[in-house]
Formats: C-alpha cells, structure tokens, sequence
C-alpha cells in the first residue's frame, strides 16, 4: 500500500489543488443528486396528481349507457390481478347546479364512501366539514364551493339528468389540488346514485381499479381483457388516455439525462486536465521513486488512489450537497401549495455517488498511464 | 577472488534515430565485490551515460550488462526496477529527495519500495542518518534542510537497502568545498564499514585520486582503468 501513502501525501501536501478537484466532483454529483431527484419527484407528482386520485383501470359496459352487472366472477377477476390494489364499483351521472340565474354542471360520482376513499382519498383531502355520505347528501369541490358560496350546511339545488330537481345538503368540501377537479366534480351515496340512474343494486355504470405500478396498468387492462367474466365489457386505462402527459414526461427524462450526463463529462474532463497536470508537476519524484526500483504498476496506481480519494470524497461531499439542497429547496416550498415534495431515492442517490468514484477514476487513467510509462532516466538526464 | 558485481561487455550506446549520436562505444570493465572507484572524463564523454546503463536506468544499444551474476540483456522493465532496488544505490548530482516527505521517510523509501513494513526499517534508517552525522533531524521536512545535509539524506537513502553497489554521479556537484570533502570521505568509511562497492562519476582528477581504481572514457571509449597508485590501500 506504499502507492496508497504516496498518494494520499501528495493531495495533503497539494491541498489547493486536491480541494478544488474534489469541488469539482462535489459540484457534478450535486448537481446530479439534486436534479435527479428532482425530476424523478416532479414526474412522480404529475403522475399522482393526474392519476393518483383517479381510477386507472376502467370496466364499463361497450355499448355506451349500459350498465355493469357487478357480480362475484367480476369481482374475482378483478381482484385477482396482482397488480390491482383496489376495486370499487361506481355509479356515475351529470347534473346541473342551479343558484338563481346561475348553473354548472357536475359530474356525480356516487359510492360507498369507505370505498371511493380507497381510490379518491375525500376524507384525507377535506378542508370543510365532514366526510359524510348520508342519503341526500353531497360532497363538492373547493373551487366549486367558492364560486357559489356553499359551505357545509348550505342546501345545494340541481337539475338532474331526467330533469327532475333535486336537493342535496353540502357535508363538506373537498381539495384535489386541481382546479378542474374541485370544480367539476361532486360525490353522493350509492344507492342516491342507483335511484337516479334507475340502476339495481348489483348494477354500476362502471368498476373502477387503481394498480401498485401506475405504469403496469397497459399490461393488467390487456390481461383483464381475457378475463372470460369481462366479456362484453371495455377496459380502458389511464395511459391511453394520457399519451401527451406520457410523451412529455419521456421528453423530460431524456432531458434530465442529457444535462446529467454532460455535467459528468465535464467534471470528468476538469479531474483529467487537473490529474494530468499534478501527474507533470509530480514526474520527477515519480522518476526518482522508479530510479529507486518502484514498478510502472506501483507508481501508475499512485494517480489511481488520487482518483479514488478524490473520488470518494468528492462524490460524499457532492451527495450530502445535493441531500442539503433538497432540504433547502423543500424548507422554502413547505408552504407553498404549488411546490411539490422533492424525495431523494436512495438508490438513485447510491447510484449517483458510485457514478462520481467511476468517473474520478476514469478520468485518472491518462495520467496514470502516462506515469506508469515514465522512464526514470527521462527525469536523470532532465536534471 | 572477489565477486564479480558488474560486468559490462562491449557497451554502445547511440541516442537518435534520424540523426544519430554515439555516446560510448565498445566499453568493457569489471568491477568486484567492495571496490571504490572513479569514473572520469570530461563533460560529454560519455561517462554518465555508462553509469547510467549500468544502474539499468538505460539500456545499452550494444553489449550487455551482467549485475550481480543477473545479465539484464533480456530483462522487463519489472526485472530491471527489482534489480535496481536490491542491488544498487543511486547518488546523483541533484539530492532528489522527495519534497512532500520527511528525512526519515526519504530514508525509507527505498526499504517500502521493496515490500517492507516501515516499523521494521526505522531502526536501519535511523543507523544510517546516524551515520551520517543527521541525528534529530529524522522528523524535518526534506526540504528544510541545507544542500550539504540533503545530499547526506540521499546518500543514507542510497544505502537503506544495503546495496552492494552505489553508483554516484557528480554527487559533489552542487557543494562546497568542505562539504564536497566529508562526503567523499564519508563514501571511503562506508565502502570500508559496510563493503559497499561505490562507482564515483566525476570530472574533478583531485577527487578520483582518492578511489583505489580509476576507469577514464574519452569520447564514448574507455581511455584507460588504472588502479591507484598514490591512496590505493595497502
């Protein structure tokens, strides 16, 4: 381990220069930590918000309108798929608000509350009232409930599909974080839902399904597909509906990957200019240590171990950069509802640091070489 | 008879490719086991690049040298560092005492080349500054040191590995003139305390007169090898 002392007294007694290379380092793993997480949690945050709280697989009738028998084959072959997390029946209808002169329209999801929970998390997301779905009662949107000044209480009147008027109280007010969603969206009771769509109690205008993977659910809706129990049925899944949203996420990957990967090239270049001149600077000791019987591997793995303490100590400093930066970024956003949470994954984080050490020590191969091949005489002659 | 620790045979060395320049030509010479002897010649003879081919730093265009019964004619730059290590002390003109270490650690140096733990060497290294007249001054940077004391650090480095020969070229090169005579005199005492042969590179007739054996090339030839007729030991 001499070429190991060697080298680890060379960067103390250089300590400009060592620091500055391990700055390098430090920097472009950082800067990887920190934007990897980055774009790893913004992606994960657009996906949740457009499809965290929403079905990913759904089971309706072919023919438009016609109702789901939701009977114990159905169910089973649901719930059978591994990736299937939760299975909830649901009864869907349009309506119309009316407040004076003014209308919207709604779009009425009805279930058992426990239930919609498990897929639309109300109970978790409300900012008013409470989470009750009694007969004759109603849940709405944030936005919804601002526009017309609905609190909880408040009797809200509607015109329903058949056109009959109907009144429902407001339990409470739900926030999905979307506009259009707090908007355009209201929840009732089940059975409500039954008797104004005139459907049974087995029967439901769809069956909606979230997986563990979101991005599984192409291969689970091609599998429920062959389900005999789903025969007559469609599947439709959310990917199918969201290739933009799948087409810009792939855009940002690739992106983050470009700038990922010139910011390693350069902290890459900037080790091997700054390695290959230390290698210069440090010849005639290397050529007095050959002179003295030191082989080319032993002092061509002096620069090796140069690298791999740089290395190590770049790349420690650069992740606990990047882990500080996170901190910072989500102690400024904590408050702010438009930031999302950005969290550091540690594989990607362990990735990242072994990524730092690789390229540190790629980048010492040319000065290393350069030392290994060195002749002692070249520096005995050179004086 | 004493043992053979070099022998040179028929030693050419031409530098360039294009335009060619011959240093030495056809130079052979023998030399034992303990001797202390002088090389000399004026500047560019050729009289540093002998040393040089036989310190394996170079590797002659023709003829072959044999160190220590080792002919090196076919040997890896692996076989050469190895041989280097174990059999040969290096003395130059310049000290090339390793900056970023201490005295005691450009001592050592030489023993940690060859694989051995630095505990085990201290009590050598510390004999040999000893020797040397640099007691207490193991622990002071290389670089602190005046140009008289570095050049006893190197020759102590020199001899860490208790090397059977000790090649020394202008190693008084850079000192004055009573520095210049302790270490020759410190040469004599360790060739004739240790048995350590020593081959002096020198241009100074004053200080080859004090060797036993004088080897003079003249234009890459080997002029004449006399023995020393005035200090040679009885």
């Amino acid at each position: 381990m001499l070429s190991l002392g060697i080298a680890a007294r060379f960067l103390r007694k250089s300590p400009v220069q060592s620091i500055l290379i391990a700055a390098g380092i430090a920097v472009g793993i950082g800067v990887q930590v920190f934007l990897g997480s980055l774009i790893t949690s913004l992606q994960a945050s657009l996906v949740d918000q457009t499809i965290g709280s929403s079905p990913q697989l759904i089971v309706r009738a072919e023919t438009d309108g016609d109702p789901v028998v939701f009977d114990a084959a159905l169910k089973r072959a649901m719930e059978g798929q591994p990736e299937i997390t939760t299975v909830v029946p649901t009864r869907s209808f349009s309506a119309i608000f009316r407040q004076e002169a003014e209308s919207a329209p709604l779009q009425f999801t009805g279930g058992e509350l426990a239930e919609l929970d498990t897929i639309f998390d109300i109970s978790g997301r409300l900012v008013a009232g409470d989470a009750s779905l009694g007969a004759g009662e109603v849940l709405v949107g944030k936005d919804f409930a601002d526009a017309y000044a609905l609190t909880p209480g408040t009797a809200a009147s509607f015109v329903l599909p058949d056109g009959k008027p109907a009144e429902l109280t407001v339990s409470g007010v739900y926030d999905f974080g979307s506009a259009a969603a707090n908007s355009a969206t209201a929840f009732v009771d089940g059975a409500y839902a039954a008797t104004v769509l005139g459907l049974e109690p087995d029967q439901y205008s769809a069956i909606d399904a979230q997986v563990s993977d979101v991005f599984a659910s192409t291969d689970v809706a091609e599998s429920l597909r062959g389900e005999p129990a789903l025969s007559g049925l469609e599947v439709t899944e959310w990917q199918e509906a969201n290739a933009d949203l799948l087409s810009a996420l792939q855009s940002q990957s690739s992106s983050s990957y470009m700038i990922q990967f010139f910011v390693l090239v350069a902290v890459a270049l900037g080790i091997a200019s700054t390695l290959a001149i230390s290698a210069v600077q440090k010849t005639r000791q290397i050529g007095i240590l050959k002179a003295m019987g030191m082989g080319d591997r032993q002092s061509g793995r002096i620069f090796l171990w140069q690298a791999l303490i740089l290395g190590i100590g770049g790349a420690a400093v650069g992740v606990g950069a990047g882990l500080g930066l996170i901190a910072v970024f989500s102690f400024l956003g904590r408050d702010s509802a438009s930031l999302f949470p950005i969290t550091p994954q540690v594989g990607f984080v362990v990735i990242s640091f072994v990524v730092g050490v690789l390229v540190a020590v790629g980048s010492s191969l040319i000065p290393s070489r350069r030392t290994s091949k060195l002749d002692p005489i070249e520096v005995i002659q050179g004086g | 008879m004493a043992e053979t620790l070099v022998h040179a045979e028929g030693i050419g060395k031409t530098y360039g490719t294009v335009v060619k320049t011959v240093a030495l030509q056809e130079v052979s010479f023998e030399l034992q086991a303990g001797e202390f002897a002088s090389l000399i010649g004026q500047s560019g003879s050729g009289k540093s690049t002998m040393l040089n081919l036989i310190g394996l730093l170079d590797t002659p265009t023709t003829g072959r040298v044999v160190l220590n019964g080792h002919d090196t004619t076919a040997a890896s730059r692996k076989q050469r560092a190895a041989l280097r290590n174990d059999f040969i002390g290096f003395v130059f003109q310049f000290h090339y005492l390793l900056p970023e270490f201490s005295v005691l650690e450009n001592v050592l140096m030489p023993g940690r080349i060859a694989g051995v733990a630095a505990a085990e060497l201290v009590p050598r290294a510390e004999a040999n500054l000893a020797l040397l007249g640099l007691e207490g001054l193991e622990k002071k940077n290389a670089n602190d040191l005046s140009g008289g004391q570095k050049q006893r650090v190197a020759i102590a480095r020199a001899l860490m590995n208790r090397p059977a020969l000790v090649l020394a070229d202008e190693p008084t090169g850079n000192l004055d003139s009573v520095n210049t005579k302790a270490v020759y005199k410190l040469f004599r005492e360790i060739n004739e305390e240790l048995g350590t042969a020593f081959l002096l590179v020198t241009h100074d007739r004053g200080v080859a007169q004090q060797t036993d054996r004088i080897l003079e090339i003249q234009d890459g030839h080997l002029l004449q090898d006399v023995r020393n007729e005035y200090l040679a030991p009885a």
